[in-house]
């Protein structure tokens, strides 16, 4: 198995809290992979680090063999980011923002544009494409950051919550686009915390809870013989509790 | 319902500092100031008794009007601190329209700030009322003021909450602050330029108009204190009347409006000057940041901020007791050169949580100088031109239009000089530009003795490293001028190279410390 994505003991803590505690995060290459946890699990935390936006405190993160801190140059022109929370150049049109990520990466304008028009047209954005992203809808904001995230044709992709308020229309754009994308042998890496869409899309799961990998490998290894959200639930040790107190809420009491 | 929103108010300002010593201390202080202006407000404004009873009136008239004046627009500036002031946020609940009228205008007189106006207002009383109907009218009299600015501030906030919480209406907002800064240094060019007429006679004509205006008459009512003051405050509790149910109007349309500000807005055009960038990062870099420029409120005003301060600059240097020479045509250029180049002391701010995907893509010192260089080059495709007048109106109002030359020469490279030891200062000191710009502050909460630093830091780097080629030519060897641009570009690159060696393993700090909160 080649690992497009390999960390060890990835470590990471604000003043008291440990927010990452030694994640060894393994991904194949080639695979579609899902990263879920409940809310505070350290999902965010591990993608910014892998993807060199935060100084982790110890640690190993390798992407296709390269050391991401100590060997940027061979990484950051292979990998494709989409953060959490629509971080994006607000004052630009769609159109330019994708040509501002082409430059900065040093493609020929020419090339540039190419690409942006195709991209548009496969994420249906050619009607709002000289319009302000601070303009831009969700789904909207979403499909223009996989856009440009996409364009310089990285080996991987990762993305946080990439499906997080999307419309079913634009995540049904957004899930053939990175379909594609991986048949042809590429990485997408993902976090998310909604299990039937990991369930749908993904050949490889890693669960963390907690800070924690607690369960990784291909998806019907992870999930057995129930539903991925059960075996979810059971990893990061939260079920039941559903029915006690919450005797007013219904039809049987008055509104007060 | 009342003392809910009193409560809720309270909450608001107790939770907002909750866990944050900076803050804290901040709050500390702002009470400090709050109770020292409430107290030196009144004694100040109390101490009128000792003028003429004719001046201590006109001085009353003008300070009532100017508080009622500050409420309307302060809150406008800062809208958004406080989310009692919003009507959409309470709008799901099952009040009536009264109800939220007078527990909204309780909320709003809650604080250190509106306590201490009114304290401030109460030394109208005591400056200005004779005997005991002038001081019983005086306290009707300073009430309704108080409850004047309440509501005034109210009906404004409410009427514009809708077009305040659009883009576009912040925007225009944004760059009205400016408007608020310019018109405080009105007073300070007036002064400069020598009055128009004494200043007694100014007083009295604008006691004379302003007093029939609703705080006018307030204080007329207090000074009077007879039938006259009476008529005063019955008309001035119809005003506020009136002005109340206008804002029971507005509130009433606010809550069943359809919240406009996530209708988008129009297409921009596509831009011709990038064909004429470099290609690769320097000119995309260079591409954005000129856009922005344009673009982004905090763009736009920083600039414009730095036209009117170099303007102001000009037009005090230039006055009859002013500098003669050369120093009169290169002072102000230099100056403004200054103005304009502290800009680069926060290179990333203006890009904020954005900065991300310039991060992902910088993988080298180098690729760090080249995002650097791009920053400057956008930078003096509007300065240069820019200063290039700057030096020539300078000259013109000199009196020798020959000295534009060595004021433009060495103003440029006083510009060379700012952006160097700016790519150091940003990158040493980054911190976040506040999304929502306002006239009060420059930086998020608890940055702000940061943003302070990088200022301080940057005005005196830059004199420092600029005086070698400002001062002969400022002394008058205006031939020095001719080294002042070469000077200003090795500066400017040795700060880029400094920057990149420094920044480039600092890049997730300075990431974090222009992605924060505001």
């Amino acid at each position: 198995m080649v690992e497009a994505v390999r960390t060890q003991g990835l470590y990471k803590r604000f003043g008291q809290q440990v927010a990452v505690g030694g994640v060894d995060l393994i991904v194949p290459k080639g695979s579609f992979a899902g990263l879920v946890g409940p809310n505070g699990a350290g999902k965010t935390t591990t993608l910014s680090m892998i993807t060199g936006l935060l100084l982790p405190d110890g640690g190993l993160i390798e992407i296709n063999g390269h050391n991401v801190w100590a060997d940027p140059v061979s990484v950051k022109a292979h990998i494709g980011v989409l953060p959490e929370g629509l971080r994006l150049f607000e004052r630009l049109s769609g159109r330019e923002l994708l040509l501002y990520s082409g430059r900065l990466r040093g493609i020929p304008l020419e090339e540039t544009s190419r690409r942006a028009d195709e991209l548009l047209r496969v994420m249906d954005l050619v009607e709002s494409q000289d319009k302000l992203v601070i303009d831009y809808s969700t789904g909207m904001r979403k499909k223009i950051g996989l856009a440009s995230a996409l364009l310089h044709n990285p080996g991987v992709l990762f993305l946080d919550e990439p499906f997080e308020g999307v419309d079913p229309v634009s995540a049904n754009t957004l899930t053939d686009v990175l379909r594609r994308y991986t048949e042809s042998g590429s990485t997408v890496i993902f976090s998310s915390h909604v299990m039937d869409l990991v369930e749908r899309l993904c050949d490889w799961v890693s669960v963390m809870s907690r800070g924690h990998i607690v369960a990784q490998g291909p998806l019907a290894e992870v999930r057995g013989d129930q539903t991925l959200n059960e075996a979810f639930l059971d990893l990061v040790g939260a079920r039941g509790s559903g029915d006690e107190g919450l005797s007013w809420l219904g039809s049987s009491g008055g509104p007060r | 319902m009342t003392t809910l929103f009193v409560r809720l108010k309270l909450r608001l300002i107790l939770g907002n500092l909750r866990g944050d010593l900076i803050k804290q201390v901040g709050f500390a202080f702002s009470l400090l100031a709050a109770l020292a202006f409430a107290l030196g407000g009144f004694v100040l404004f109390s101490l009128l008794r000792l003028a003429s009873p004719d001046v201590a009136l006109n001085v009353g008239i003008v300070v009532f009007t100017l508080f009622a004046l500050g409420w309307a627009v302060i809150p406008l500036v800062i809208f958004g601190v406080d989310e009692t002031l919003d009507p959409s946020r309470l709008a799901l609940f099952p009040l009536t329209t009264r109800q939220l009228a007078v527990g909204m205008s309780a909320a709003s007189a809650t604080g250190p700030w509106p306590l201490a106006s009114l304290v401030i207002l109460a030394g109208g009383v005591a400056a200005l009322a004779d005997g005991v109907g002038g001081v019983l009218i005086g306290l009707v009299a300073v009430v309704l003021q108080f409850a004047l600015c309440l509501v005034t501030s109210r009906v404004l906030t409410t009427a514009l909450s809708g077009a305040l919480r659009s883009r576009r209406g912040r925007d225009v907002l944004a760059v009205a602050a400016v408007g608020v800064l310019l018109l405080s240094q009105l007073p300070n060019l007036l002064l400069n330029r020598g009055l128009p007429g004494d200043p007694e006679a100014l007083l009295s004509s604008a006691g004379a108009v302003l007093r029939w205006t609703p705080p006018g008459l307030a204080a007329h009512a207090i000074a009077d204190g007879g039938l006259v003051g009476v008529a005063d405050v019955v008309v001035l509790a119809g005003v506020v009347a009136l002005l109340a149910w206008l804002w029971i109007v507005a509130l009433r349309r606010a809550l069943v409006m359809p919240d406009v500000s996530n209708q988008g807005g129009g297409s921009v055009r596509r831009s011709w000057i990038d064909r004429f960038l470099p290609q690769g990062m320097l000119g995309g870099v260079a591409a954005k940041e000129l856009k922005y420029a344009r673009r982004e409120p905090r763009g736009r005003v920083t600039w414009f901020t730095a036209i009117v301060v170099s303007g102001i600059i000009m037009f005090t240097l230039s006055g009859d007791n002013g500098p003669v020479g050369l120093f009169s045509a290169a002072g102000p250029a230099c100056l403004a050169a200054l103005m304009i180049g502290i800009q680069a002391c926060n290179s990333f701010g203006i890009d904020g949580r954005s900065l991300w995907m310039n991060a992902v893509a910088i993988s080298s010192e180098r690729d760090l100088r080249t995002d650097l260089a791009g920053r400057h080059l956008a930078m003096a495709v509007i300065a240069v031109p820019l200063l290039g007048v700057i030096s020539v109106v300078a000259a013109l109002l000199a009196g020798n239009a020959a000295w534009a030359v060595p004021a433009a020469l060495t103003a440029w490279g006083v510009l060379g000089v700012a952006l160097g030891v700016g790519a150091v200062i940003s990158v040493v000191l980054p911190y976040t530009l506040p999304e929502r710009l306002n006239a009060f502050s420059g930086a998020a909460p608890g940055q702000g003795p940061l943003a302070f630093g990088s200022a301080f830091a940057g005005f005196s780097a830059t004199s420092a490293a600029a005086l070698p080629i400002v001062l002969p030519v400022l002394l008058g060897y205006g031939w020095v001028g001719v080294l002042a641009v070469p000077y200003g570009l090795a500066v400017a690159w040795a700060g880029r190279r400094l920057a990149g060696l420094v920044g480039f393993a600092r890049l997730p700090s300075i990431l974090a410390a222009v992605s924060r909160a505001t």
